[in-house]
């Protein structure tokens, strides 16, 4: 779900410098690759006419895969090639609507495997990116936690494998704010004393689905009535929101200027890593589950190494490793198991039952809606 | 050169003067621009300072404007010592050498500028702009901007933005310099025209000595930052204290010579080349003779041709060797048998036509060459 | 050319006419092609592509484009996008305000009172931040600015009340200014720099004062510098989020935040957000003209 994600928070965070960037790598690729406006919009349909089946399977040993910053390391690619022989090429990305655009504007051809998130697996199933997955040619894939069996973005897990997953939370001091906080409403019992002390996640879904999550309504509510009230609830506490803002946020939390930041759970491990005095809660009222997945897009010019590396991916070994490796969650079982104790009751890594039932992925919405979903947030970012 | 200054202001106490410069010292980085000047300038007159680039001229100029304070030294204008004074407070005016017009006005609020800084009334500012524009002919072109005009209008317009604040003094720096021939002349007389009129006291900056002769009631000549002569036009021509003013100044044969004593009210120079000139010294020599001097014969004091009268002391022959046909006068160079070769100036009254390799005669007289100190 | 060989049959006296006209024809194309080449593939036609895009209301990526209309442009009309603009116009003429203010007198001095030989080493010290990414400046205020930081650490020092500036449109005017002061001080002293001091003696000689003066002659004089200047400082500010994000707080969605959500957020309406891009470009391109015209008649 995260549009931005970036787990190193010690580093400045990049991530506005590189959006900026991204637009004009967008903006250029999407120039330079299509003849028209027409063609461009189209284009998404149209990446499927540019298949290159006839490469895929052809012996080539190498696999250029797009993916997150971080997702991948050089042990983790050695392991790769001397177990396969394969030579893997990672090139990253740090938002799904960027990989999306460049995918769908034909600069994808290369990738064989792409990380894209929930929803945006069930955006690009959708438009006809991605490839079926063929069963017979996966191991392991019956070692998935129930949750992610059939999830909602993809049914059966027909086009993608789920590879890592997180929850989207409240991040604070306990020892400075001296309250138990359980979720949103210690918010809203409190704008008065928290001017400009909270923070949230620069994403219109996150916040106003977490809004409607605390009204009682579903994170992908399609009623205008419902996200206008969850629109108007989240007016009240205005005066407490310091900014929008995805990372940036954790110096500011650590130093005791900011009481409470909205985060992913990713970025929030990360840095109780370091300062272990932070908690980090998925509120009473549910938050949003996102996951990271793996796919092979219908223009992979090597499938055959793809489904190496998918397969690679769902050995418990290797999806452990990524556990300890990332702080984030793994929907492999098998994996799980194979975790240390600490790691395993780690509930900011994994919730419990109860607190996990209350948790929802973010689907796309329809047009209309989604039209209304960034009006709402655009007056919300600018009254 | 000597510091021989000849100070013909010094009798004339009871006269006002205008700007007065009193042992003036102007050092730039170590370096003197001007050494030791005293000056006085008459009230209406018509002031030139003359000088090669570099001499130190506008760097007076820009003294009395108040740009430059001396580093040491008074200026005075009226009476009134200039001291910390700023430009602003001066009564004087400058025309700037490139004129230096505001380029985001117009020719009309260009020239009221002055007056507006006054808070000159409006009526009483409408009437002495349009009279200064009218006094250089430039009323019909005062919503111009200056980028639309030419040099010559430039200078007009320059000329009616300093007149128009009536200043006790006019200064001009160079005003005329960047003005095509023809221009310059037709301006020169303008010049001397508005000077007349209005009797306002002009103090110009010039390097060209036909501009400072003909415009100037008195002339200072400078050279490496010191005033060598201060006179009339025809004092300075005429009479020039130095070598350097007589060769600066129009065109002169000099040669370096020894002076004998003296017969009478005349003297014989030998020069190196043993020519024996006869010449009659000035007072200063009488008084303090020198040996070492320098002969200086304008070429158009010398004479073509033979002559009988008595008075004439220095004849020569000689050998034609070069003519230089100008129109209304030709240039001739004549060898003499010392090796000397002189340059005469003749008017071409006849049409008579003199050939290089020609013998030829030529003679000027005693009064006609000067004797000047090395 | 013609300055160079006045006399072309003299200079080249083989080549044939026909083949000088050929030549005559070629140059231009070979000396502004490249750039030319250039420019049509990353601004023409860009623009182009977006005013297409602009022209079909609700197109997004994967959709089949609809037919065309002028619907995205209306939608700007909506109150809630109005905001958005005022906001951008508000922090950007803020800014280019303060910019002028404050380098004004910085470019003023290093141009006419600094010791010429120090001036090289005054601006570099100036345009030295510009070194430095936005993105770092922009957080180095986050830690002044913040509750506990430095700001109110001196002010705390000195007995004086703590400011709650970040997070505030107080917070955006100081970043951007920073940000964008290096530039405006180059540009005005260029200006301020070629100004010509005979003028500004003249202006005395006549009985300015150095107020008057600098009134009167300075400021028209450097005004195509100071109009550049603003000018340059408008468009960075109106192209610049980051820093209104990062500093502004909770409503510092700006102009060119919106047309990035539109077409790399989650909505993705790359119609409404090219008729977005189309005004800013329309705006930027006006002002420009402006300039252009204004320059010319002061053009001296």
């Amino acid at each position: 779900m995260p549009p931005v994600r970036n787990s190193n928070f010690n580093s400045l965070p990049p991530h506005s410098r590189r959006r900026f960037l991204q637009v004009a790598a967008a903006a250029t690729s999407g120039v330079m690759l299509s003849n028209c406006a027409r063609a461009l919009l189209n284009n998404a349909s149209g990446g499927t006419t540019v298949q290159s089946d006839g490469r895929a399977g052809s012996g080539n040993q190498t696999l250029r895969i797009y993916t997150w910053a971080n997702y991948t390391d050089d042990e983790l690619l050695s392991n790769f090639k001397d177990r396969t022989g394969i030579q893997v090429i990672a090139d990253t990305y740090d938002s799904n609507e960027t990989m999306l655009a460049k995918v769908q504007a034909g600069g994808g051809k290369d990738y064989s495997i792409i990380y894209p998130s929930d929803y945006m697996v069930d955006q690009m199933s959708g438009q006809g990116l991605l490839s079926l997955l063929d069963r017979s040619k996966l191991d392991g894939i019956n070692q998935l936690m129930d949750k992610w069996q059939n999830p909602a973005y993809d049914k059966n897990n027909a086009h993608s494998i789920p590879a890592v997953w997180g929850t989207t939370g409240l991040i604070f001091n306990p020892d400075v704010i001296q309250a138990e906080v359980k979720g949103w409403d210690y918010i809203w019992d409190n704008t008065e004393d928290l001017t400009r002390q909270i923070t949230m996640i620069s994403d219109v879904r996150e916040v106003l689905g977490a809004t409607l999550q605390y009204l009682g309504y579903s994170i992908n509510s399609t009623d205008p009535a419902q996200i206008k009230e969850a629109y108007e609830k989240l007016l009240e506490i205005k005066p407490a929101i310091a900014s929008f803002v995805t990372n940036g946020w954790e110096d500011q939390l650590a130093g005791g200027d900011l009481m409470i930041s909205m985060a992913y759970s990713q970025d929030a491990i990360s840095l109780i890593a370091e300062k272990p005095e932070l908690q980090y809660i998925v509120p009473e009222s549910g938050s949003s589950l996102w996951t990271d997945t793996m796919v092979i897009p219908k223009t992979a010019p090597n499938s055959e190494a793809a489904y190496a590396w998918l397969n690679f991916m769902l050995e418990p070994e290797n999806a452990a490793r990524l556990v300890e490796r990332l702080k984030i969650s793994t929907p492999n079982a098998a994996a799980f198991d194979k975790l240390p104790p600490k790691l395993q009751q780690n509930e900011n890594l994994f919730p419990s039952k109860a607190v996990l039932a209350k948790c929802e992925g973010i689907v796309p919405v329809k047009e209309e809606i989604s039209n209304l979903y960034d009006q709402f947030w655009t007056r919300l970012t600018s009254s | 050169m000597s510091q021989t200054v000849i100070q013909q202001d010094v009798a004339e106490t009871d006269t006002m003067f205008d700007v007065e410069l009193r042992k003036v010292f102007k050092v730039y980085n170590g370096e003197t621009a001007v050494r030791n000047i005293d000056l006085n300038i008459r009230q209406g007159e018509f002031f030139s300072i003359l000088g090669p680039s570099g001499c130190g001229k506008t760097t007076t100029l820009r003294m009395i404007a108040g740009f430059e304070e001396p580093t040491g030294g008074e200026v005075l204008i009226r009476g009134q010592s200039m001291a910390n004074v700023p430009p602003y407070k001066r009564p004087v005016n400058t025309v700037f050498q490139s004129y230096a017009l505001f380029g985001h006005m117009s020719v009309w609020d260009n020239v009221a500028f002055g007056l507006r800084l006054k808070d000159c009334p409006k009526s009483e500012l409408q009437q002495r702009v349009g009279e200064s524009l009218e006094l250089v002919k430039m009323d019909s072109l005062a919503r111009r901007f200056p980028a639309q005009l030419s040099g010559g209008q430039q200078q007009r317009v320059a000329l009616a933005r300093a007149l128009v604040n009536r200043p006790t003094v006019v200064l001009l720096d160079e005003p005329l310099g960047a003005l095509d021939l023809k221009l310059r002349k037709e301006m020169q007389l303008e010049l001397t025209t508005l000077h007349r009129d209005l009797g306002v006291t002009f103090v110009m900056v010039t390097h060209d000595q036909e501009e400072a002769l003909s415009l100037s009631d008195r002339i200072a000549v400078m050279n490496i930052g010191k005033i060598e002569q201060i006179g009339t036009p025809t004092e300075i021509y005429e009479q020039p204290c130095t070598a350097f003013i007589a060769d600066f100044i129009g065109d002169t044969n000099l040669m370096p010579a020894e002076l004998a004593t003296l017969q009478g009210e005349t003297v014989e120079a030998t020069t190196r080349s043993g020519l024996k000139i006869w010449v009659k010294p000035q007072a200063l020599f009488k008084e303090n003779p020198t040996r070492e001097v320098l002969v200086s014969i304008r070429p158009e004091k010398i004479q073509l041709g033979s002559t009988d009268s008595s008075e004439i002391a220095n004849r020569y022959d000689g050998t034609l060797k070069h003519v230089m046909y100008l129109g209304n006068h030709t240039h001739y160079q004549v060898e003499l048998p010392s090796g000397d070769v002189i340059t005469v100036f003749q008017t071409n009254r006849s049409s008579e036509q003199l050939k290089p390799g020609m013998p030829i005669q030529i003679y000027w007289s005693a009064s006609d060459s000067l004797a000047l100190p090395v | 050319m013609t300055l160079t060989s006045p006399n072309p049959n003299l200079a080249e006296p083989a080549i044939p006419g026909w083949q000088r006209t050929l030549r005559k024809l070629l140059q231009p194309v070979i000396l502004l092609g490249p750039s030319g080449l250039w420019l049509l593939l990353l601004l023409v036609f860009p623009t182009l592509l977006i005013l297409e895009l602009s022209l079909i209301p609700g197109a997004r990526l994967g959709n089949p484009p609809g037919p065309y209309g002028i619907g995205n442009y209306i939608e700007i009309f909506k109150p809630v996008y109005l905001q958005v603009i005022w906001r951008s116009l508000y922090f950007a003429l803020g800014t280019t305000l303060f910019c002028l203010l404050l380098g004004f007198p910085v470019a003023y001095w290093i141009a006419l009172k600094a010791p010429s030989r120090w001036r090289n080493l005054l601006l570099v010290g100036f345009i030295l931040p510009l070194w430095t990414s936005s993105l770092l400046r922009a957080y180095a205020w986050i830690t002044i600015l913040r509750p506990s930081g430095l700001l109110n650490s001196l002010l705390g020092f000195f007995g004086l009340p703590g400011q709650e500036w970040l997070n505030r449109t107080p917070a955006v005017f100081i970043g951007m200014t920073y940000s964008y002061l290096p530039y405006m001080v180059l540009i005005l002293y260029a200006s301020l720099e070629k100004l010509d001091r005979r003028l500004l003696e003249a202006a005395s000689d006549l009985g300015a004062t150095q107020q008057q003066s600098f009134w009167r002659v300075t400021v028209p004089q450097t005004m195509p510098g100071i109009a550049a200047g603003g000018l340059l400082v408008l468009i960075a500010t109106l192209g610049d989020f980051a820093v209104p994000e990062l500093l502004g707080g909770a409503s510092s969605m700006t102009v060119s935040r919106l047309i990035y959500n539109q077409f790399l957020g989650a909505t993705r309406n790359w119609g409404l957000g090219s008729s977005i891009s189309m005004i800013l470009i329309l705006g930027v391109s006006i002002s420009i003209a402006l300039l252009l015209k204004y320059g010319d008649r002061d053009a001296i």
